[in-house]
């Protein structure tokens, strides 16, 4: 009986979107993301796909779609480096897994919680691409944490102004 | 009890993705023989089909932004910002009447540098064929420093095609799909360029480092090397033609691996991190392009009359060198020639004697004052040459092209 109240509880609150946005968001991000540096030179300081994975994770509630999503943003954006496939897809992966297994856990509603899971889940992204390009995988790579740390921040402050938009397109009863 | 799968499914989903990805991974990298694990440079057949569908997913949006952002800066450009274009247009086109000029005569250099290599059979490349293209994504990745062009296998490009601006050097074509394709900048940490330093004339290998930034590396300590210095390519590396620009040498640091090496970094000359359009060199041939040739004709009858005259001038000079050859020895450098011999002038020998000895025969020929004073002689018409009227040569002598001019020198026979 718990049981039941907890998964009609967390179902009540499960937040659903039209199919249009749950795709074309996903996409729209991966587009500017390859688009936008050439606009903004120097460093990437954000990663959209991430956003976007953080954010439907958070509020769909779901570890599955969480982890499907993240998967296939991080594959994506590995397809248009010339880097090896999986690398940005494992990072992803675990990312919009945890994003939403926190999210059945915390209030996603305050913003203040939502940009620090943003900056927390960014940092741990970036740990994980150096953990597998350079242990698991073997290979030189020049890091700089500072730069991580610059996207960190940015994917915090594109996450503040991002996401109460998107509330506006969710589906209400 | 809820079911096993029930009850871990989101670990489970988790673990099998994972797996699946790290499986793919390890099918991408290999171990060299030095033991250093590498990603493969050509992308299996697997590999190559996911980077083709992410492009082709990815693509045509980037296209559609791409152009809508040509069209507002053309709007702005072309229709509403257009103060004091006409005074550009008039400074324009006096900058392009003197590098036309300039133009043509480097070209004449180009072609005469051409005709000495090939005496020495040196074969050098020249750029013959580029195709424009514009740049219309990127990886979105610091780790990745890759640009995607608006052109692929259709506009007949292929891999390893170097990758150009006029003000230097980007990259080079790593992929190639059917209407777009990837190039891998020179600022990635896995590019490569062989350059060469212009004044030093010391070689290295360019690549990036994780910042973006470009630097020469495996090279010995030198003092020479100062910053300002220009880099070039080398043209060792088949991908880049000789002599393209780089960029300059910004500092000089130490090696951190290596105490006795050093580390160049270089400032580039084309600006990568906003790049618009770009060239694909799609051939090289030790020629020149039609529309260079094209332009060395123009400049050819531009210059008409003045050149004619020069090049009749330089004619009659090398007749005059010819008829003259003992002035001259066109094997010898200038400063070896007769006429500047130091050591005093070796005496002639006497000519041998004539066996059957006339009046053209040394000391036998007639002088001025005995010709005007002597009667003709009788049983021979005399022969007075008229104004207009050539008279016959003598036996076994050349045939005179004309009446000499006043002022001409005296024609010599050979």
């Amino acid at each position: 009986m718990p049981v039941l109240a907890s998964s009609m509880r967390r179902d009540m609150e499960i937040r659903r979107y039209p199919v249009l946005v749950y795709t074309l968001v996903p996409l729209g991000s991966l587009v500017l993301q390859a688009w936008l540096p050439r606009l903004l030179p120097g460093h990437v300081w954000f990663d959209l796909p991430l956003v976007v994975t953080v954010y439907f994770a958070l509020n769909r509630r779901s570890p599955v779609q969480g982890t499907l999503l993240g998967g296939c943003m991080g594959l994506f954006e590995d397809a248009l480096t010339h880097h090896a496939i999986g690398v940005n897809g494992i990072a992803k992966t675990i990312s919009g897994f945890l994003a939403a297994s926190v999210g059945i856990r915390i209030d996603v509603e305050n913003h203040t919680i939502r940009v620090a899971l943003n900056f927390l889940l960014s940092l741990l992204c970036s740990g994980v691409y150096l953990f597998i390009y350079r242990f698991l995988l073997g290979l030189d790579l020049d890091w700089s944490w500072f730069a991580e740390l610059f996207k960190a921040v940015g994917n915090s402050v594109i996450a503040l102004v991002l996401f109460p938009l998107l509330d506006k397109t969710q589906i209400r009863d | 009890m809820e079911p096993f799968i029930v009850r871990y499914r989101n670990l489970l989903v988790l673990l099998i993705l994972l797996v699946a990805q790290i499986v793919g991974l390890a099918v991408q990298v290999r171990r060299t023989d030095s033991g250093r694990n590498l990603v493969d440079l050509q992308d299996g057949p697997g590999v190559r089909l996911i980077r083709l569908w992410a492009e082709a997913v990815v693509s045509p949006p980037e296209r559609l932004v791409h152009g809508m952002k040509l069209g507002t800066v053309s709007l702005w450009q072309d229709y509403l910002d257009l103060r004091h274009v006409r005074e550009q247009n008039q400074d324009l086109q006096k900058t392009i009447d003197r590098l036309r000029l300039e133009q043509a005569s480097l070209l004449e250099d180009a072609q005469q540098g051409q005709r000495l290599q090939a005496l020495l059979s040196f074969q050098e490349k020249y750029v013959y064929k580029t195709v424009a293209a514009q740049a219309i994504g990127s990886s979105g990745s610091d780790q990745s420093r890759v640009l995607y062009l608006d052109k692929g296998k259709d506009s007949g490009l292929e891999p390893d095609m170097a990758v150009i601006t006029g003000d230097g050097i980007v990259g080079k074509v790593r992929e190639v799909y059917p209407h777009t394709a990837q190039v891998l900048m020179i600022n990635d940490q896995t590019s490569g360029a062989g350059v060469i330093l212009e004044t030093t004339r010391i070689r290295g290998i360019l690549r990036g480092n994780g910042v973006g930034q470009l630097q020469i590396v495996g090279i010995l300590a030198d003092q020479r090397i100062q910053p300002g210095e220009k880099v070039l390519t080398a043209g060792g590396d088949q991908i880049f033609p000789r002599g393209l620009p780089v960029g300059v040498v910004e500092k000089v640091v130490r090696d951190p691996e290596r105490d006795s090496f050093i580390d160049v970094m270089v400032k580039p000359a084309g600006h990568l991190d906003r790049l618009d359009e770009v060239l694909v060199i799609t051939s090289m041939q030790p020629r020149f392009s039609p529309e260079e040739q094209q332009d060395m004709a123009a400049s050819e009858a531009l210059k008409g009359p003045e050149v004619e005259q020069a090049k009749a001038q330089k004619k009659a000079a090398e007749i005059m060198a010819e008829r003259l050859p003992a002035l001259t020895d066109p094997n010898l450098p200038p400063d070896e020639q007769p006429l500047h011999e130091t050591a005093p002038p070796t005496i002639m020998a006497h000519p041998p004697q004539a066996i059957h000895p006339d009046r053209f025969t040394p000391g036998n020929a007639p002088t001025p004052e005995g010709l005007t004073e002597q009667p003709p002689a009788a049983g021979k018409p005399e022969v007075v040459s008229k104004p207009g009227q050539t008279l016959a040569p003598a036996p076994g002598t050349p045939k005179a092209k004309g009446p000499a001019k006043p002022g001409e020198p005296p024609r010599r026979n050979p």
